[in-house]
């Protein structure tokens, strides 16, 4: 069941964990988010996703089975129920935990980055953690992974030739991401190099 | 889901100092206190709807920000009484009409949920014996007043809120930023929002 971490407990083993090919499973494949309709007369395949009053960037879904849905992370979660693509969720209660934890870094870290330092400080935080993982959730691709290439998207886009080699573990995870089917879209996408160029990246 | 005072590295990949935080059996370390409650229900056997995914995320964009602004005001600025709470009056008013609307005693039904918790646990620095709640806010006093006479959450709150932890507490908030009363948070230009669904 694990144990609350003190000061002075060691942790994650690093290097043990393959890079694995994995299957396509394009998001949308079987008709995607059909059932979810806006309210006010759109026809929308997804629903109408609207502004929330308070915080401007709150996406709001008015669902037709229920009450409308507010916040991107649960908007997504029951977009992907709708989907019947479970699995994105997590398949064990650690891996959805893990899940739920890295929407909830994407809404709060990500988008409230303001500046410099703090985009450095996820794009450190987050190599070191991919070092010895495929995926967020470890092999498995799951919704973490879509969301959070999204929302570093415009952050990696802009990145250096030496800044993509200095978060290479972030790197790898995009590239994988970003060619996974039906993810990327109409995003751009983002060139890195496989080999390294600056053998001093570090 | 307070973040208590985060001064010890013991989540390896985090540049900032992070608690709580939990290390599973597998080695994979859970840093979210939302996780953590997450995997704790979810161990329990209970899975998560809606209804439950909508509070956390709320609790930790909305609620996490209005609660630490006005911690901030009574424990570093020593302001009390309404003044104090000002920052978290309009989140107090949504919790008071979540419960109307459901016209359940607890956040998402008649039993309690992880919602109950991790909310509980965000407003429950602020109000410990729920006294000062608002008294038009009734559906929000019973709520806060039945969580808190549960056995876990009277355990846990003895356990965090020690004289000592009070001092940590209030530590804490003076090593961070004076929260904004706004919580505007920066504009960003992401498409993400209806593109997954084609």
């Amino acid at each position: 069941m694990g144990r609350f971490l003190q000061s002075s407990s060691v942790l994650l083993r690093a290097g043990d964990s393959p890079l694995l090919p994995f299957p396509s499973r394009p998001l949308s494949e079987d008709g995607g988010c059909g059932r979810a309709q806006a309210g006010g007369g759109g026809t929308g395949p997804a629903g109408e996703v609207s502004g929330a009053g308070e915080r401007e960037q709150t996406p709001v879904l008015q669902t037709n089975n229920g009450p409308s849905l507010i916040g991107l992370t649960t908007i997504a979660t029951h977009l992907v129920k709708q989907a019947k693509k479970e699995q994105l969720l997590g398949n064990t209660a650690e891996e959805k935990a893990i899940v739920q934890q890295w929407l909830e870094y994407r809404v709060i870290q990500v988008d409230g980055q303001s500046n410099k330092e703090d985009t450095r400080i996820i794009l450190k935080d987050l190599n070191s953690y991919l070092e010895d993982k495929v995926y967020l959730a470890g092999n498995n691709f799951t919704l973490a992974d879509i969301l959070m290439y999204y929302g570093l998207h415009h952050i990696m886009v802009d990145l250096t030739v030496q800044e993509k080699e200095k978060y290479l573990n972030v790197s790898r995870w995009f590239n994988h991401v970003q060619h996974y089917p039906g993810i990327r879209q109409h995003l751009s996408s983002i060139v890195f190099i496989k080999n390294r160029l600056y053998t001093n990246a570090h | 889901a307070w973040r208590w005072p985060p001064t010890e590295h013991v989540v390896p990949f985090l540049t900032q100092p992070c608690l709580p935080a939990l290390q599973l059996d597998s080695g994979a370390v859970l840093f979210s206190p939302n996780a953590i409650c997450r995997y704790f229900f979810l161990l329990s056997g209970k899975e998560q709807d809606d209804v439950a995914n909508q509070w956390l995320e709320w609790e930790a964009t909305e609620l996490q920000p209005a609660v630490s602004a006005a911690l901030y005001l009574q424990l570093v600025q020593g302001k009390s009484g309404e003044e104090a709470l000002a920052p978290v009056r309009e989140a107090l008013a949504h919790v008071d009409q979540g419960l109307a609307q459901r016209g359940t005693t607890y956040l998402t039904g008649d039993a309690e949920s992880v919602a109950d918790v991790v909310v509980w646990g965000a407003l429950f620095p602020l109000f410990q014996d729920g006294s000062c709640l608002p008294d038009n806010l009734g559906l929000l006093g019973s709520w806060f007043r039945s969580m808190s006479q549960l056995a876990p959450c009277r355990a846990a709150a003895a356990a965090v809120l020690t004289p000592e932890g009070a001092r940590e507490l209030r530590a804490h908030l003076q090593r961070q930023p004076v929260p904004s009363p706004a919580f505007k948070r920066p504009a960003t230009n992401e498409p993400e929002e209806e593109e997954s669904a084609e």
